[in-house]
């Protein structure tokens, strides 16, 4: 093994390494907001910046690659684990930080993505990974974007001195719930997966009341306007009174106070169709998971079927990439529209509709609150109406001080009509005449949605093509 | 009718806002436009404006303070658009803000102001993609030279963005249509500089000179895409063929 690995050059590591770190869905460079430093390189912009966008269509905004895909654990549904024969490599630390300097400097990437297999065992790892780090904002003087992975079962000293050189950390929770983790993932448990999470939870609120901030993460500033969101629900922790001493650091204090811990908060990831999980399992937990642990994000990753086991889905079962799509859909709906996960999903009704999005489908469900006059309605109606998002309704808010709306201004002014025209009235006439009827606009929904839901569906009809004539007829 | 001229530089435009407002010849009977003027149109006298920095300078102190800076900031965005009308959207949006002051900004369902916001969106988008999309290639000497071709002139917009990524790194970006470049010293200010056609030459054949790090890079784009979930409609949407002429990722097979 050790003969292969010294023989293969960088190029052959990368290549092996980021195809081991494709299955990774994250790949955001937001949240953090940091200007540029003379004599280092790099700066980092809250909004995140995508540099390219891959076959596949997701964005490339990090270098996103395993430190190495030399794996000790045998999980089910990884192309990484110890029983696969894949080819086999290991970065060293110096290595990844050239890689992400040059490719910086060409404007390539925004920054890192540094995650691994664990290589060894999970405190080498993490020790390797906490170097490499450091390495590149020490030695190298990088200031621009990281994100680590947190191992599971690390030693929390290392997970903590990670933290300080990192922007953004995350810890997958692979499945939904621990009974898919126990079946697919043995090697890991619920326990070694949530204790981090915690772990950088608390020395995030604590750093952030350090520098005079709220204990909780920023969250969308609109989210002020609305009332009962996911995020002034959530049932507040003492941090600090509770739990004295967890928050005695490791490091001195000398390192901590010009560093930040984890500005761009964390996310996590799980995946979806392995297991038997319903949407409303997922969303809940996803919502327990902002609310609990405070995260900044949760991932959603369609399940790619790679291994043959009994008890997952077979190589070749499509990828239930509509399903992640509108699970990202209603995580958007969490986050920044002021939904809770209860309002869309219910244990009667426990998944998504594929054919229409999951805020017309509770719209339709919820028709007695419908036609809304966009001259009067407050901005949380305004946003819970289907094509209406959260620049449109600022937008009308905004406009209508100033002059009345028609629908014509409302276009113009760049609000998409598409779905919003069946459940809005301009000075109390709607676009068209109308009957507001459940069957009659999930018609008309649907067909909007026809071709849009199909394009993302695509691999699930592969086996649909053109008729012949001539093949399927017999005709000679 | 009465069309004011002037070239395509914003110290030219703003004073050809300042003639247009102070002829006094009523709102409805001019018209500005930024030079080359293609058809001309019969019934109108055409008056060419040279820039004036003393004008300029009023122009753009009445815009701060009558309206805001952030309008001022609008403006000067607009002003970099490609649009054939641009100078007369602005012009239209200034009328309506000398009379209504800041409040103007938040007239969004005004047609003048409707116009103004959209060409703003434009020039703003444009700016932003090229923040992503603009590609730096290293020559030995260490210096990192970028090409693009934007539609709107942002290179004025798009490099203070860079001044804060690379501070200390020897950098350039050059402009292929418009024969600009802004360049930033390691240890120095960033200055804009027009090039001449031998030096865009030379700067072109440095650029295509590709190192270890392009075909690593480019390896890395090909392997963390994922087959199974391969969706080129997705992928143009992101990153419009437009944008992809310099992208050296995409220069062997577009189609990948």
């Amino acid at each position: 093994m050790e003969i292969i690995k010294s023989t293969l050059s960088l190029t052959e590591k990368l290549n092996i390494l980021a195809d081991a770190a494709k299955y990774d869905v994250a790949c955001t460079s937001s949240g953090s907001d940091r200007r540029g430093k003379k004599g280092f390189l790099g700066n980092s912009c809250a909004a995140g910046i995508c540099h390219s966008f891959s076959a596949d269509g997701r964005c490339i905004s990090l270098l996103k690659i395993l430190f190495s895909n030399d794996c000790i654990y045998d999980c089910k549904y990884c192309q990484s684990r110890c029983s696969n024969e894949t080819p086999r490599a290991t970065f060293l630390p110096e290595e990844i930080c050239s890689l992400v300097m040059e490719f910086y400097k060409r404007n390539y990437i925004e920054g890192l993505f540094l995650s691994s297999a664990v290589c060894k065992n999970p405190v080498y790892t993490m020790e390797q990974i906490c170097h490499t780090v450091y390495l590149l904002r020490t030695r190298f003087r990088f200031n621009g974007y990281i994100h680590v992975k947190a191992i599971p079962h690390a030693p929390a000293e290392l997970i903590e001195r990670t933290g300080y050189y990192a922007d953004r950390m995350s810890i997958n929770l692979e499945l939904p719930t621990s009974e898919g983790l126990r079946a697919l993932a043995p090697a890991k448990t619920r326990e070694s997966i949530l204790s981090p999470m915690r772990q950088i939870q608390d020395r995030i609120s604590e750093h952030r009341m350090l520098t005079g901030k709220d204990p909780r993460l920023e969250r969308s500033s609109a989210n002020r306007y609305l009332s009962g969101t996911i995020f002034d629900t959530a049932p507040s922790r003492k941090l600090l009174s509770e739990t004295p001493a967890k928050t005695s650091a490791f490091l001195p204090d000398s390192v901590r106070a010009d560093r930040s811990f984890v500005p761009a908060g964390q996310s996590t990831q799980m995946i979806i169709g392995a297991t038997e999980e319903t949407d409303f399992q997922i969303l809940s937990v996803t919502q327990a998971l902002y609310q609990q642990f405070d995260l900044k994000r949760v991932f959603f990753s369609a399940y790619i079927p790679l291994n043959d086991e009994p008890g997952l889905p077979p190589p070749g079962t499509a990828v239930p990439l509509l399903r992640e799509h509108r699970l990202y859909q209603a995580d958007w709906l969490l986050r920044y529209y002021g939904f809770r996960a209860d309002e869309l999903l219910s244990t009667e009704r426990p998944n998504f509709n594929p054919h229409i999005d999951p805020k017309c489908e509770w719209a339709l469900r919820h028709l007695e609150q419908f036609p809304i006059e966009v001259h009067t309605a407050d901005y949380a109606s305004l946003l819970r109406v289907p094509g209406i998002g959260n620049k449109s309704a600022l937008r009308i808010v905004k406009s209508r001080k100033s002059g009345s709306l028609t629908f014509e201004s409302l276009k113009k002014m760049g609000v998409v009509l598409k779905r919003a025209q069946y459940f809005i009235t301009c000075k109390g006439k709607t676009l068209y005449p109308i009957r507001l009827e459940e069957n009659y606009l999930t018609r008309q929904l649907t067909a909007e949605q026809e071709g849009y839901t199909r394009r993302i569906g695509q691999s699930a009809h592969e086996n649909w093509r053109q008729l012949s004539l001539f093949d399927d007829m017999g005709l000679k | 009718m009465i069309v004011f001229t002037c070239e395509d530089t914003f110290e030219a435009m703003m004073t050809c806002i300042y003639e247009a407002w102070s002829s006094k010849a009523g709102h409805k009977n001019i018209k500005l436009k930024t030079e080359p003027i293609g058809n001309l149109e019969l019934f109108c006298e055409y008056r060419h404006t040279d820039g004036d920095m003393e004008k300029c300078r009023k122009v753009i102190r009445a815009i701060q303070q009558k309206i805001s800076r952030r309008a001022y900031h609008m403006v000067f965005r607009c002003a970099a658009s490609e649009h054939p009308e641009k100078l007369d959207i602005i012009y239209r949006f200034l009328l309506l803000g000398f009379y209504y002051g800041s409040r103007v900004l938040s007239m969004l369902s005004h047609p003048a102001v409707m116009a103004f916001f959209e060409l703003d969106r434009k020039v703003s988008n444009e700016t932003h993609l090229f923040r992503e999309f603009t590609r730096f290639s290293s020559s030995e000497n260490g210096v990192l030279s970028a090409l693009i071709e934007p539609k709107s002139n942002i290179l004025p917009l798009l490099y203070p963005s860079f001044e804060d990524r690379m501070p200390s790194e020897n950098w350039m970006i050059t402009d292929v249509n418009r024969r600009l470049a802004a360049v930033h010293p390691a240890a120095d200010e960033t200055y804009l500089t027009s090039l001449s056609a031998d030096e865009l030459t030379l700067i072109r054949q440095d650029y295509f000179q590709q190192d270890i790090y392009t075909d690593m890079w480019t390896g890395f784009f090909q392997n963390i895409a994922i087959k199974e979930r391969k969706n080129p409609a997705c992928q143009r949407t992101h990153l419009p063929l437009w944008y992809r002429k310099y992208a050296v990722e995409f220069s062997p097979d577009p189609d990948i």
